[in-house]
């Protein structure tokens, strides 16, 4: 059987073929046979999952019309969502064993509606880095080619839903980490507009450019799931208390009399050539569907890696001073408190955490805050007035996800070689504004992405265009061997 | 743009990073190229730009001053590496070791 979307597995769950045990047996057994390959989970969450289920077959038997469409399916969170008393790692060692004394408010809300968790998975340690290589607990395998990486942070998120263990997963996108392995595993992959999504209980990595969104296999199921964790949370001061706009209510307007702007920095020399192809292929649907097809021009794109590698850095500097091994995490012990300090960082974090505390700290130290922070701060102001113009010209932007296809693992030791990965996906980061990456072809059997960016609060938007390239091609569609193999 | 070993030295204590010398010598050459690629930030006039912290528009978010329950010290301190009773415990803090 091959696996099913949210919406056939919520009819299914109402007509009565399945069960949500019944897909919960099917989810770890699935999951057991292709963890040995892939390495996505770094918990399984057997017992949660069981208890999860109960209660779930429980309210689709009483109130199976008014249940939510998410009750009873199963799906797997990123993690750096706390979940009380499961193990929360953030793909750390000076994590392991930690267990949150709190659920996050996203992760709540899918629990309120009925939801079945899996496990938590793998990730790039604080979610640094685009390839999961960055993991404490070991890479991920991309299941259209082991050899090869997720993409990242979210890779394990992005590599269990490709495999077909899980319809949906959470992820977190700082710059770029739900769309660029969404693009590289085949799937769909949302990062909201900044505030859309509470972040209470997520391990903060860069305050000012973190977003949690979906991983699903459809960009109808990515509505669904978005509309189970968007709106206001009094716990987050950064989430908006505007009402959110249901996407499925514009999911089907399709996308004539639409202007879609391609901005030419975003295919530049970097962009490998079959990307290039497939998404150019990808504006001609688009075009053939009744949009309006521009050339635009975002001409700080070249300079927004560098504001994001100073912000992000000097954000995370300072977020991870928390770990001192005093009030959670591991400890190396020490007479003395500053040699304690010292050595639980230096034991606890791996070289790409290290690299981008030294960095953070770096700039915002005495001396360099004005020339980096300072000026990176003010650049940011640039790009975002960039896409405000773009996006008063367009109604969205179109352009590939990431600049290339997945990578062999280790074929990347060069930091600044890795930072690029992130040149088309971070600077809607920088502006705050939604992006989503849909499949749009493969190159030698490996998957491309498209994505699409909105002004603020035009979430529903970018799903109505992504949604409409989707329903005109069949990528989406396509399996990986670990999908098609499923039983 | 180059950056000094010392410079290192400094921010690693700045950061409470305890490196080995090999890590040292190798992050003194990553960060240069990095710091070298970032560089192109100097090149932007931003004259006239204000500095962007957030994205947001939402200003002086508070809550309502009403008191709720708190976590509890059992829970805060379940994932403490050492506890006694209700206190988390630290080693002592001598002289001026926090001087950098």
């Amino acid at each position: 059987m091959t696996p099913r979307t949210i919406t056939e597995l919520a009819a299914a769950l109402r007509d009565g073929t399945t069960t949500p045990r019944t897909l919960l047996d099917a989810a770890l057994a699935h999951v057991d046979r292709t963890e040995q390959d892939l390495n996505a989970y770094l918990a399984v969450t057997r017992e949660l999952g069981y208890t999860q289920a109960d209660a779930a077959s429980h309210v689709l038997e009483e109130h199976p019309d008014t249940a939510s469409p998410l009750c009873g399916i199963p799906m797997a969170l990123k993690d750096v969502l706390c979940v009380d008393g499961i193990d929360t790692t953030a793909g750390s060692k000076i994590l392991r064993g930690f267990k949150p004394p709190y659920t996050s408010t996203a992760v709540q809300r899918l629990f309120d509606a009925g939801a079945v968790c899996v496990g938590k998975t793998n990730c790039d340690e604080f979610a640094m880095g685009s390839s999961t290589e960055n993991s404490a607990y070991g890479p991920v395998g991309n299941p259209w080619d082991i050899e090869r990486v997720p993409g990242g942070s979210s890779g394990g998120s992005a590599a269990t839903v490709a495999a077909g263990s899980v319809p949906y997963s959470l992820g977190s996108d700082t710059g770029g980490s739900i769309r660029q392995p969404a693009a590289l595993t085949g799937v769909v992959g949302f990062k909201p507009t900044y505030g859309r999504i509470s972040r209470y209980g997520l391990i903060a990595f860069a305050s000012s450019l973190d977003q949690i969104g979906p991983f699903t296999r459809t960009v109808e199921d990515c509505a669904l799931v978005y509309m189970a964790i968007a709106g206001h949370d009094p716990r987050d001061s950064t989430s908006d208390p505007r009402a959110v706009d249901d996407p499925l209510a514009s999911l089907h307007a399709g996308v004539a009399g639409m202007r879609l702007g391609i901005p030419r920095e975003y295919l530049g020399e970097g962009t490998e050539p079959g990307v290039r192809d497939a998404v150019q292929a990808a504006f001609r649907v688009l075009e053939a569907q009744g949009a309006t097809l521009q050339e635009v021009s975002l001409p700080s794109t070249d300079v927004a890696l560098s504001v994001y590698y100073i912000i992000a850095p000097a954000e995370c500097s300072s977020n991870l001073a928390r770990y001192d091994g005093v009030r959670f995490g591991s400890r190396v012990e020490r007479p003395s408190l500053t040699d304690m300090y010292l050595q639980t960082r230096g034991v606890g974090f791996g070289n790409e955490v290290k690299r981008r505390v030294m960095l953070g700290t770096y700039a915002l130290s005495s001396g360099y805050y004005d020339a980096y922070y300072r000026q990176a701060q003010k650049v940011r102001t640039l790009v975002s007035q960039e896409f405000e113009a773009v996006l008063k010209e367009v109604d969205a932007i179109v352009c590939p996800t990431s600049p290339s296809v997945a990578f062999p693992m280790g074929s990347r030791d060069d930091p600044l070689s890795m930072y690029m990965c992130d040149v088309v996906t971070l600077p809607a980061n920088l502006a705050g504004i939604p992006g989503i990456s849909v499949p749009c072809g493969f190159v030698d059997g490996l998957p491309v992405g498209l994505q699409v960016i909105a002004p603020r609060f035009e979430d529903a938007r970018v799903m109505r265009v992504a949604h409409a390239y989707e329903q005109a091609t069949d990528f989406h569609a396509q399996l990986s061997p670990y999908a098609s193999a499923a039983a | 743009m180059t950056l000094s070993r010392a410079e290192v030295d400094h921010v690693a204590t700045l950061a409470r990073l305890g490196l080995s010398d090999a890590e040292k010598d190798r992050l003194l050459g990553e960060l240069e190229a990095i710091l070298d690629h970032i560089a192109r930030l100097q090149r932007v006039d931003t004259s006239t730009l204000a500095e962007t912290a957030q994205v947001g528009d939402l200003v002086n978010v508070l809550r309502a001053d009403v008191p709720e329950a708190p976590i509890g010290a059992a829970a805060a301190l379940r994932n403490a590496p050492a506890t006694d009773g209700s206190y988390f415990v630290v080693g002592a803090i001598q002289g001026t070791e926090l001087d950098a």
